[in-house]
């Protein structure tokens, strides 16, 4: 019997999962290609994890069809679990087994492997291999938790927030791997909040929101989609009410983020020009003040009215 | 298979490396039943109490009383067959010897026809030809260090009359008979109570472990591998059957090293009472590991159901000494009968239930303990 891979490695279709009144997933759509890293982008209780989830075979949807490898992972969720490896958002380890031991243990379970060599080398546990995991830091839990998603050379890695907890340098280092197994050719569904992460890795990322996807497509098309002005930001003043901003010449909006102003205009020099006067008359300076292209974050701000980390 | 043994190694190692876990294992019953036994044992006797029953009451049975009476290491104290067993039910006595009515007769019969080749058969219709008559010699197997050391002195006692009063031929001999008493100071009584307390902890504190790798989502994540659950199960019941045959192996070894427990039954029912017993407070830790939400819910279920349970179910004493009020309880806790099988089988101690009813009750909370966890263990 041939299997032909199918075009997506994840389809997605109607999803739903209530929990009482909670509609933590509603209505969810989309499909993964082989090959590509995909990110679900959202803040804490948008029904990421749960959706990730229900694609792992982990929970049963209340509604809708889910194609995981050409398989219904509702239906047959053991068929799934040798071919994927999974990432849970908290690190569940012994606590009382060294790294290594956890590695072994965990490869046991597949019929395929990779070497526990190769797993401590690639998320840079080597030299903490003989520590009880008890002992580990935060991030290095992290990183042994992403060692076992790949222990099985899967196909397809879901990833869940994997970054979380983890330092600037960590983190850099599990994007490199992270796009590494894209070049050998594994698919990954990637949850995140972090803005950056996405930008970096996602080949397409769908942001989500109260259970809802509300947009798809590739970081640059969700940005130009939307903004076809740039954002001029400076921390915010008092004495200065957004309205003003707003009326400011060739500003289409002005919205404060993390304690900055940003307007964003459609002709930079008039808009600075005018800030500057205007500030002057209050006899103060904008600090910080700066100019930059939209980002995932103004898109999301755009759609949701709330900042994605909050 | 791999899988089993890998997980079930896994599983053992982090036991081990758990101090506390291995302390409450195995330390604390064997702090236990160190100091139970050492405050139930008592000083050492030098003389053993033995009753004396005189069913024949001539001047040979008096004689013979007297050639007894001259052995230091046995004090006498004159008594009816039924009193002198009931003294040593209670302890007060370690042995009956009871002197058949028809002793005088025998004992002249034989001076008078003098040596004879082949002994009396007349006096003696069962059986080849042997003593003329027979003393009946109560002791206890369970004590075992008592009881060899009266028989022997017996048997002395008697050889030593046949050739004074024959120069030759056995006309007196003895019957040993086994009389099981109710010695409340006897390790051989705690030994197989604290075997069935140590069972039940181990069972019971299944569940903290269970509700601890379900809280640290270690059950979730082994829910994302192909490992069937099954699996997951067998390991965890595999390791645990193995603690417990190790815990019985080191607390009987102590009960036989410390404090001289004669284990009377057949290994293999033991180890079957012992896996029995095992399964049956596995699944309760199962059930409870089903209701308990954290780890420290689950901890406190386990201290509230087996503290009571280990004073209720007759571990130190016997049931008969509980209040009457306290009896209801004790005839529904399983230990009650996984701490009477134990000891029938263990030490032959008198049964507060026949046997198969004791492992029948057992069963009965294995299978029923089963079916609920089946239905309501969650594994997230």
């Amino acid at each position: 019997m041939t299997i032909v891979p199918p075009a997506a490695i994840i389809e997605v279709a109607g999803l739903r999962k209530h929990y009482g009144e909670l509609r933590a997933v509603d209505g969810v759509s989309f499909a993964v290609r082989r090959g590509e890293i995909f990110g679900l982008l959202g803040p804490n209780g948008a029904g990421k994890t749960t959706t990730v989830e229900i694609l792992e075979g982990l929970r049963a949807p209340d509604a809708g069809t889910v194609r995981v490898l050409g398989i219904d992972a509702t239906r047959h969720p053991d068929r799934i679990k040798e071919r994927v490896g999974i990432q849970l958002q908290t690190a569940a380890l012994y606590p009382f087994l060294t790294v290594s031991e956890v590695l072994d243990l965990f490869r046991s379970f597949y019929a395929r492997s990779r070497s526990t060599a190769w797993l401590l080398e690639a998320l840079d546990l080597g030299e903490r291999r003989h520590a009880q995991t008890r002992h580990l830091s935060g991030g290095q839990r992290q990183r042994l938790s992403v060692a076992l998603a790949l222990v099985n050379e899967p196909e397809l890695v879901f990833l869940d927030e994997p970054t979380t907890g983890m330092d600037p340098q960590a983190r850099r280092s599990l994007w490199d791997l992270v796009l590494r197994l894209r070049e050998q050719g594994t698919s990954v569904l990637l949850t995140t909040h972090y803005m950056e992460e996405a930008e970096q890795l996602c080949d397409r990322v769908a942001i989500m929101d109260h259970g809802h996807v509300l947009e798809l497509g590739t970081v640059e098309e969700l940005v130009t989609r939307r903004f076809h002005e740039r954002a001029v930001q400076f921390d915010t003043l008092p004495g200065l009410d957004m309205a003003e901003l707003a009326a400011l010449p060739k500003v289409k909006r002005a919205v404060i983020e993390d304690g900055e102003t940003v307007l964003y205009t459609s002709d930079v020099a008039a808009t600075i020009g005018a800030l500057l006067a205007r500030t002057e008359t209050l006899g103060q300076d904008p600090a910080n003040l700066g100019i930059r292209r939209a980002t995932l974050e103004d898109v999301f701000l755009d759609l949701t009215g709330h900042a994605l980390r909050e | 298979m791999q899988a089993l043994l890998r997980l079930t190694i896994a599983n053992g190692r982090s036991f081990v490396r758990d101090r506390n876990a291995l302390f409450w294992t195995f330390a604390f019953p064997v702090i236990f039943i160190l100091l139970f036994g050492a405050i139930f044992s008592g000083g050492g006797t030098t003389t053993y109490r033995v009753a004396w029953v005189d069913q024949d009451g001539t001047a040979a049975s008096a004689h013979l009383r007297q050639a007894f009476a001259g052995v230091p290491l046995l004090r006498l104290q004159d008594d009816s067959l039924s009193a002198a067993r009931a003294a040593m039910q209670k302890g007060d006595v370690r042995a009956v010897v009871v002197v058949p009515a028809g002793y005088g007769a025998a004992v002249a019969d034989a001076a008078a026809t003098g040596p004879a080749p082949n002994g009396p058969a007349a006096t003696s219709p069962t059986g080849p030809p042997g003593p003329a008559v027979r003393l009946e010699l109560y002791t206890d197997p369970s004590q075992q260090a008592s009881s060899t050391t009266i028989r022997q002195v017996v048997a002395q006692v008697v050889a030593s009359l046949n050739v004074a009063l024959t120069g030759r031929t056995a006309v007196l001999g003895v019957t040993d008979r086994a009389l099981q008493t109710q010695d409340l100071t006897s390790a051989a009584f705690l030994v197989p109570g604290i075997l069935g307390m140590a069972l039940m902890q181990l069972g019971l504190f299944s569940a903290v472990g269970l509700v601890s790798q379900r809280e640290k989502l270690i059950l979730k994540r082994l829910g994302a591998t192909p490992l069937p659950r099954w699996t997951l199960v067998g390991s965890n019941v595999v390791l645990r059957l193995l603690i417990g045959i190790g815990q019985a192996v080191l607390i009987m070894g102590i009960g036989v090293a410390v404090f001289g427990v004669t284990v009377l039954g057949s290994f293999w029912l033991m180890a079957g009472i012992v896996v029995l017993g095992a399964l049956a407070f596995i699944a309760i830790g199962y059930v409870i590991a089903s209701f308990a939400r954290t780890e420290e819910a689950a901890d406190g279920i386990v201290q509230v159901i087996q503290f009571p349970m280990m004073f209720l179910s007759g571990v130190f004493f016997p049931l008969e000494i509980m209040p009457s009020v306290l009896r209801p309880v004790a005839a529904v806790l399983p230990l009650t009968y996984l701490g009477d099988a134990l000891r029938q089988v263990m030490v032959g101690g008198s049964a507060y239930a026949p046997l198969p009813l004791d492992l029948g009750i057992l069963a009965a909370w294995f299978v029923v303990c089963l079916g609920v966890s089946a239905r309501f263990f969650r594994w997230e």
